[in-house]
């Protein structure tokens, strides 16, 4: 790993800030942004990227979640059942991570992204919302005041074991390529699960914080997350999440979709090549 | 029947841990990385990142002691559960560091 010296700083808290950024309206944290930064761009052995990304992904959580705390998108019930199972597949993964190699990591890092980008790009124009917004929104479902049409939403829950199946494999992969996870539950939940984009980006917010601490746990137990390199990341994505949650406030669902899937696919593509070598 | 939603005072009080543990986390790791960058005290420096690092771990993790005791007052046992496992596997990953 280089030293740290002003100008990588620099580099890392700029990196942070816009994975942050793009990021944070989808409720996923920046990691799937940051890790391929560091370890391509920055030369970072993949255990490093992954475990500051964690870090970062924790300080999006955060951030996010107290902006959002009280106005009915973050679905708490939800939220917490979802938690078991992530962080269920975390603990798992994170101890994966140990014995799993470097290049199989990049491999999966890559297919599970253009798997996403797939799926976000062939659902830009659904909307998950019961057409009576004072229906019954059921055990898990809830309701929320829409920005992009100015009304009161309702939705429900459908295929919890989905949602569960998904939260596992968010978390499992999530210490094991240092993201939150929230890129393979935002989708999900979106597509299969009746859920919103921005309930499912804010619950899943609240979600990814839990997941990542479990990596980043054990990562810091084996001296991977070096606090001092961290830094700057973490304080980046800090920035970032909160200029992303001003700007994104009012963006179309449909303009996200499409971001998210263009970088996706661009970020998948870096990985394999790189594991390739 | 509509959905039970949280305990109103839940998600607040969540708001509140996370808001406490962010200042205080980046204010730790914003001091340490100018001291070290400005190379002063560099050990003060490390020492003080790593709180600030500790304290965000740590953030998460208090959002859900919170939670174990919130939804304990208000007994709805079920929620009481989930996030005790929650909990449960968050300690399961401490011991993974430590001892794996």
């Amino acid at each position: 790993m280089p030293p740290l010296t002003v100008a990588l700083a620099l580099m890392i808290g700029a990196a942070g800030a816009i994975a942050g950024g793009l990021g944070t309206a989808l409720g996923i944290g920046g990691g799937v942004f940051l890790v391929p930064f560091l370890t391509l761009a920055l030369g970072f052995p993949l255990k490093s990227a992954a475990a500051i990304s964690l870090a970062t992904v924790i300080a999006t959580s955060c951030t996010v979640t107290l902006h959002r705390a009280g106005h009915q998108l973050i679905n708490l019930r939800l939220g917490m059942v979802l938690e078991v199972a992530t962080t269920a597949g975390s603990l798992l993964g994170g101890i994966t991570a140990q014995f799993v190699g470097e290049t199989l990591l990049e491999r999966l890092f890559g297919v599970v992204a253009i798997a996403i980008a797939l799926v976000m790009v062939t659902r830009l124009r659904r909307r998950n919302i019961l057409s009576d917004p004072g229906a019954d929104p059921g055990r898990f479902g809830g309701r929320f005041h829409d920005e992009e049409s100015g009304r009161v939403v309702t939705y429900r829950i459908k295929r919890m074991p989905v949602a569960l199946a998904a939260s596992f494999v968010a978390g499992n992969v999530s210490s094991l390529l240092g993201i939150g996870g929230g890129v393979i539950k935002v989708p999900i939940l979106n597509a299969w699960c009746g859920m919103p984009m921005r309930a499912a980006a804010a619950t899943s917010a609240l979600m990814i914080g839990v997941t990542a601490t479990g990596g980043a746990i054990i990562y810091y137990g084996h001296g991977d997350l070096q606090a001092l390199v961290a830094a700057p990341a973490v304080l980046g994505v800090q920035l970032g999440s909160w200029a992303g949650m001003k700007v994104t406030r009012h963006a179309s669902v449909k303009w996200l979709k499409l971001l998210m899937a263009a970088v996706l696919a661009v970020v998948a593509v870096l990985m394999i090549t790189r594991s390739l070598r | 029947m509509s959905a039970k939603s949280a305990p109103a005072g839940l998600e607040q009080m969540i708001g509140g841990v996370l808001r406490w543990g962010t200042v205080l986390s980046s204010t730790c790791l914003a001091v340490g990385l100018v001291m070290a960058l400005a190379g002063y005290q560099a050990e003060a420096a490390r020492l003080l990142a790593e709180a600030g690092l500790l304290v965000l771990i740590a953030t998460p993790a208090g959002r859900v002691v919170v939670s174990v005791v919130e939804y304990a007052r208000e007994r709805d046992w079920l929620f009481v559960g989930l996030t005790l496992v929650v909990l449960g596997a968050l300690g399961g990953s401490v011991a993974a560091a430590f001892f794996f």
